[in-house]
């Protein structure tokens, strides 16, 4: 496909916050991760306010194993304080995805060439990404690699079905719902033989509204459109 | 799935326990709370009767105080000079309506006139009982301390005023010290009142111990609970709450596992500003996961240093502890020990046999919850470790664990405090003290446990640190006691064995070099011991050298059997046996092996197995032995 893109991504822990646990401070991971933060590791390999990255799956490599820590979390009004978090262990992912224009975002029409933009986010996962990766929180340190979606051997390929109860699926941010509010998403997650398949953000049917939020504006005062990029380029090389 | 979920279907499913007192071994009371409902110790019972009068009243013995109250969110968290009454139960300042004017001290406003507000409320809605309407009818008049100082349980100084302290001037009005003094801690106004309902007619249940009683004020508490959210546990649309149950582990306890009072250290802030725009967890479920948390904390969890260590079914509770030894699962003597043939596979379905019981529950959802607990500051509480899987898979996981990590254990008493023998695995607790000392800090010991349970659970490697220090501890037997010793070096051979799959019964083919070394050490142990005879107890110049030997074997070995000589002189030709026994093995290690690389675990093995082997034998051949002798002697 002209827009999709397969890849692994993988590190020694994972973070992915249980809101709940987020609440006092003291973190526990979901033991899957969730679908914003899967969206946020591909974003952090391309990001383009014109595109939409949508996770269509993600692939469970590893066994889920957790790891507590001690950890003396940074006290902004002084002094210091005392946690237990506890990690995902040795996560790896296999992750399916694929981009979609933004059509919240006219003033970025423009920008939309989805082959231009497909061939960048390829070399962006061959590169290991644009920024640095990091799995649900910063101090868990992530790595990104093409990879064939499905091939090797998973820890969970022999188990028929896993569910994990109610769960976070990711936030929705106003300039991708055309809504002015940010708003949270919840889903019933299965794991069949392994393989997660995300639901797209609009068929979540529960949506807690969280704040009123305007979208930021971008132009091509703060945007470089690819194709005027590309001509500029070619300019200089015809030139 | 969800721990928080599983908490609650755990709670979901023991339906019938609510409210039911059970006992602890240690005589502790505890029950599976009702929702909106907790326990307090109470002092003074008072009897009303069907028609709202007073009948009578009694001091209540220390151990029948705890009783179980209704309570509202606020008065749940209730602390200082907050006024939050309890629903029904409660302190004399506010039940009390002529609290003041027996010389009550209050703060600001009067507590009386909130609880008797609420009671009113509660008696006059629609979900209301006969009982709650006696109660009410009685207290509004407002005259409980006239009534308790009439029948003599509270006590009046000269000027109609409660007595704040007991003091010797009082004895004109009351030759003795009245009783209410030395069951309540602080003042008399302090005292905690539960009420009770006479009918002369039929006995009634207590109503603290009436279902009825606990339904009625549900139904009626749930009608006030603040607005409806998506509950992120269950996905409904439900009241939610931001007050969470603190005492989860004992009833000093105040860490709580969900909390959000920090706005200032940016826990949450940020993406969120407010922290019900984090998370809403519905107030059903927040009651009922943690009543069935404290509830299975109270039946069955093991604490250490205030670390819980949790594990069980969500159906049924009771589920095999992986902390546990062999012995503690299968209390069955070991004789099959003596048996060569003694595998991994028997001692499995042994164990398999044993966890039959928790096997053959067959419904719907047979799956086996673990989780840790344990707070860093005293406010909130972490989850360090939560496994949720299926029953048959960790029952599968155990019975693994304690066949492969699995020797022979002399360490464990029977129920008549007579020292046995099993063969298994060790708990993880012994496994700790074994790696550091039967005086490590409980911090130690309990991080310890946390590492190892997902090893058993998840049959990953035991980390390589606590190996080693086993091991070395194991080889080092002049620095402890003779049982400790013998304690340590069955759990490290436990540990060892896992890694390398030794039988106990000597393998006399083995040629690994380390094995032979350590059966080596064995006979010339053996050897000494019994040239010293029954009396002398001192260590053996084998023992002695145990640890120089694990590091320089070669060398070691030259020094051991030096001093081996005088014993295999005194034995006489009874040293025969074992001399061929050190000539045989010492042959089957390679030349260029006979070296001072320091020793692995694995030497172990081999010195516990011969060790036996030459113990096993002597008891034996007792007889042949003796005959010899008397043969040897007659020549």
């Amino acid at each position: 496909m002209r827009n999709s893109i397969e890849f692994e991504v993988y590190g020694d822990y994972a973070l992915f916050t249980d809101p709940l646990t987020k609440l006092g401070g003291e973190k526990l991971s979901y033991q899957i991760p969730t679908y914003q933060a899967m969206k946020g590791i591909l974003e952090s390999v391309y990001w383009k306010p014109t595109l939409i990255m949508i996770v269509d799956e993600v692939r469970v490599m590893n066994a889920i194993r957790m790891e507590s820590k001690g950890i003396r979390p940074i006290d902004y009004s002084g002094g210091n304080t005392l946690a237990n978090y506890t990690y995902l262990k040795q996560p790896r992912y296999q992750v399916k995805a694929h981009f979609e224009f933004n059509m919240n975002r006219p003033d970025l029409a423009d920008d939309r060439n989805e082959n231009k933009h497909h061939n960048m986010l390829k070399r962006a996962v061959k590169a290991g990404g644009r920024r640095d990766i990091f799995l649900g929180t910063r101090e868990c340190q992530g790595y990104v690699e093409p990879c064939v979606f499905g091939e090797g051997k998973g820890f969970y390929d022999e188990v028929e079905e896993l569910h994990f109860g109610h769960m976070v699926h990711g936030i929705n941010y106003p300039d991708e719902t055309g809504r002015n509010q940010m708003e949270i998403r919840l889903w019933n997650p299965v794991m069949r033989s392994g393989i997660i398949q995300f639901i797209r953000p609009e068929q979540c049917t529960q949506v807690r509204k969280v704040s009123d939020m305007l979208p930021k504006t971008f132009n091509s005062s703060n945007v470089e459109f690819v194709d005027r990029l590309l001509a500029q380029i070619g300019e200089e090389g015809n030139g | 799935m969800s721990w928080l979920l599983h908490l609650y279907e755990t709670y979901e499913s023991n339906l019938d326990r609510v409210g039911e007192i059970e006992k602890r071994y240690n005589d502790r009371e505890y029950t599976l709370l009702p929702i909106s409902h907790t326990t307090q110790n109470a002092h003074i019972e008072v009897e009303v009767t069907e028609d709202g009068e007073f009948h009578s009243a009694f001091i209540i013995d220390k151990k029948d105080a705890s009783t179980l109250i209704p309570c509202t969110e606020e008065s749940a968290s209730r602390a200082g000079s907050k006024i939050a009454p309890y629903p029904l139960h409660d302190k004399l300042s506010y039940v009390a309506g002529d609290f003041v004017a027996y010389g009550g001290q209050i703060k600001k406003e009067e507590p009386y006139a909130y609880y008797i507000k609420q009671l009113e409320s509660w008696a006059q809605s629609p979900y209301a009982t006969a009982k709650v309407r006696s109660i009410y009818n009685y207290l509004k008049k407002g005259q409980l301390i006239q009534d308790l100082v009439h029948v003599k349980i509270l006590c009046v100084d000269a000027d109609n005023k409660l007595i704040e302290k007991w003091d010797k001037k009082y004895e004109p009005l009351y030759p003795e010290k009245p009783l209410i003094f030395s069951t309540v801690a602080g003042g008399q106004d302090s005292a905690f009142i539960r009420f009770n309902v006479h009918s002369p007619k039929e006995i009634l249940t207590k109503v603290w111990k009436d279902r009825e009683m606990y339904d009625s004020f549900i139904k009626y508490y749930q009608d006030l609970l603040g607005s409806e959210d998506i509950c992120y546990v269950t996905g409904q649309k439900l009241p939610s709450t931001d007050r969470h149950a603190n005492k989860i582990r004992n009833a000093a306890d105040k860490a709580k596992l969900i909390s959000a009072n920090d706005t200032s250290g940016f826990t949450f802030r940020g993406r969120f500003s407010q922290s019900n725009e984090v998370a809403s967890i519905s107030y059903e479920v927040s009651q009922k996961a943690h009543n069935a948390l404290k509830w299975l904390i109270n039946r069955q969890a093991k604490i250490i240093d205030q670390r819980v260590f949790l594990v069980w079914g969500n159906d049924m509770p009771e589920v095999a502890d992986p902390t546990e030894d062999t012995f503690s699962i299968d209390p069955t003597p070991v004789t099959l020990v003596q048996k060569k043939s003694f595998t991994n596979q028997e001692l499995a379905s042994e164990i398999s046999k044993a966890l039959d019981g928790y096997r053959n529950d067959v419904t719907s959802k047979s799956e086996v919850n673990i989780m840790i607990l344990d707070s860093a500051t005293t406010g909130r509480m972490a989850v360090l470790y939560y496994r949720h899987m299926n029953k048959e898979l960790y029952l599968d996981r155990l019975v693994k664990w304690h066949s492969s990590c699995a020797w022979l254990h002399r360490y464990r008493k029977n129920e008549q405090g007579e020292f046995v023998q099993f063969y298994g695995a060790p708990a993880t607790k012994d496994i700790a003290f074994a790696a550091y000392g039967p005086r490590a800090n409980e911090k130690i010991v309990k991080g310890l446990m946390e590492r190892l349970l997902p090893c058993i659970v998840d049959d990953l490697k035991i980390p390589q640190d606590i190996v080693t220090s086993v091991y070395q501890r194991a080889s080092n037997p002049v620095s402890m006691e003779k049982w400790e010793w013998e304690k340590t070096l069955s759990i490290a051979c436990a540990l060892i064995n896992r890694q390398e799959g030794f039988k106990l019964a000597l393998d006399t083919e083995s040629n690994d070099r380390d094995y032979l070394f350590g059966r080596l050490l064995a006979v010339a142990d053996v050897l000494e011991r019994s040239a010293l005879g029954r009396e002398e107890t001192r260590a053996s110049n084998a023992i002695r050298y145990m640890n120089a030997f694990s590091r320089h074997p070669s060398r070691t070995w030259m020094t051991i059997q030096q001093s081996l000589q005088p014993y295999q002189a005194r034995l006489g030709t009874k040293a025969n046996y074992y001399s061929k026994i050190i000539d045989e093995v010492a042959s089957r290690i390679k030349l260029e092996e006979f070296n001072n690389k320091p020793l692995s675990g694995k030497y172990l093995l081999g010195f516990y197995s011969q060790r036996h082997e030459l113990y096993q034998k002597r008891e034996n051949n007792k007889d042949v032995v003796e005959a010899s002798n008397e043969e040897e002697k007659s020549i």
